[in-house]
């Protein structure tokens, strides 16, 4: 089993201050930065993009775990390579061929990651546990900060782990 | 005399400190800061949000000024009110109704405007004139910062400066005629001549190691 790994998310940090709350959660033990990007069609909300990553990477070397809750995931890879994101997770719902795009990922330098919402099953991504290098599983429903976790999620979790006793996955919400 | 607004665009700003960003060019003279706000739709970038915004709005001592460069346009409008914008514009063409847009900016306290594209002709300004606060003349296809000036911008300046001028004659009203997209000291000047009042600057003004500096240059250029 992997070892546990924390990746505080700048959605409820200072978007004023964001290389200062980046550095204080890595002086304060923080493994990765969650860094949650939303285009306002795949979850009703805009957060940040490509160009808010590529000025933190100038402040700061830490791991970045994108979270894409994007639509068109694939359109993006390459700009958030060149940011210098660390973990591309793009949402198998926003996808028709999640294979091809963590190929595509991997090709651009950076982690794959594969996100499921709450009323996905997870028998969705249950194939590319081999070719991913991260499976998130959500709980609660992406958009919004500050939501009720979602225990009844965490079976997904079981049955991930069971088959995968080597992959990282991720809980957020 | 006319009143000239620079307005810095934090689109060429550093994000990863943004508080003091603003801080420190309105401390150099800024009028307004600029809110470039892409949603990977409407353009091919995605920016920043509403929460950006709510984060820098105890840093901005002056209007915060955004374009929603997203479609659909209502929701984010209502959220960017929430945040603190005072000033919001949108594209004609992004809008499924461009009444009801306008009257949810204003329903929210907030001064209402509509971007023109470089190709997007100016007949949408036919029956709204009454309705709009300001007036956004893009002389750049929206995306990204650093891009070069589209002259022929300059002739649609001089028209919407006629009806503009021919409004508040008629109404005593007042509309803003913004300008964005390559803005530079070099071509202020004719920007300002051919009926611009309000400027957004963002590579000209944020590339620059001291903003105080270029910020009087391109006001000493207006004078002029």
């Amino acid at each position: 089993m992997p070892i546990a790994k924390i990746s505080p998310s700048l959605l409820s940090g200072d978007f004023g201050i964001l290389a200062a709350e980046c550095k204080r959660m890595v002086s304060h033990g923080a493994d990765w930065l969650h860094m949650d990007v939303m285009d306002g069609h795949f979850v009703p909300n805009i957060t940040i993009g490509a160009p808010v990553i590529s000025c933190l990477t100038k402040h700061l070397n830490a791991f970045l775990d994108c979270h894409m809750m994007v639509s068109h995931p694939e359109k993006w890879v390459d700009d958030f390579a060149k940011a210098g994101a660390s973990l591309y997770c793009f949402h198998i719902e926003a996808t028709q061929d999640a294979s091809a795009l963590i190929d595509q990922i991997h090709a651009a330098g950076m982690k794959a990651g594969v996100a499921v919402k709450p009323k996905t099953p997870i028998s969705t991504v249950m194939d590319l546990g081999h070719k991913m290098d991260m499976c998130l599983v959500m709980t609660v429903e992406p958009g919004f900060g500050g939501q009720r976790f979602m225990a009844e999620c965490m079976p997904k979790v079981k049955e991930l782990r069971a088959k995968y006793p080597d992959l990282d996955i991720e809980v957020d919400g | 005399m006319k009143h000239y607004r620079i307005a810095p665009s934090i689109l060429s700003a550093d994000f990863a400190r943004l508080g003091e960003e603003v801080r420190q060019v309105i401390d150099a003279g800024a009028d307004w800061i600029h809110f470039d706000v892409m949603d990977n739709h409407y353009v091919p970038n995605l920016t920043v949000g509403p929460m950006v915004c709510e984060a820098i709005r105890p840093h901005a001592t002056v209007p915060i000024d955004v374009h929603l460069m997203v479609q659909p346009t209502d929701r984010i409008a209502s959220d960017f009110a929430k945040a603190g914008a005072n000033i919001i514009s949108f594209h004609p063409e992004a809008s499924d109704h461009i009444d009801r847009t306008l009257s949810l900016i204003r329903d929210h306290g907030c001064q209402a405007g509509l971007a023109f594209n470089p190709a997007t002709p100016l007949h949408y300004l036919d029956h709204l004139m009454d309705r709009l606060d300001l007036i956004l003349i893009m002389s750049v296809n929206p995306g990204f910062g650093g891009q070069s000036f589209i002259p022929e911008a300059l002739n649609k300046l001089r028209a919407v400066r006629s009806r503009i001028d021919a409004h508040t004659a008629k109404t005593g009203r007042e509309i803003r005629l913004q300008i964005d997209g390559g803005v530079k000291l070099d071509n202020i000047a004719a920007i300002a001549a051919a009926g611009a009042d309000t400027f957004v600057a963002g590579s000209a003004i944020f590339g620059q190691p001291d903003y105080r500096t270029v910020i009087a240059a391109m006001r000493q250029q207006l004078v002029a």
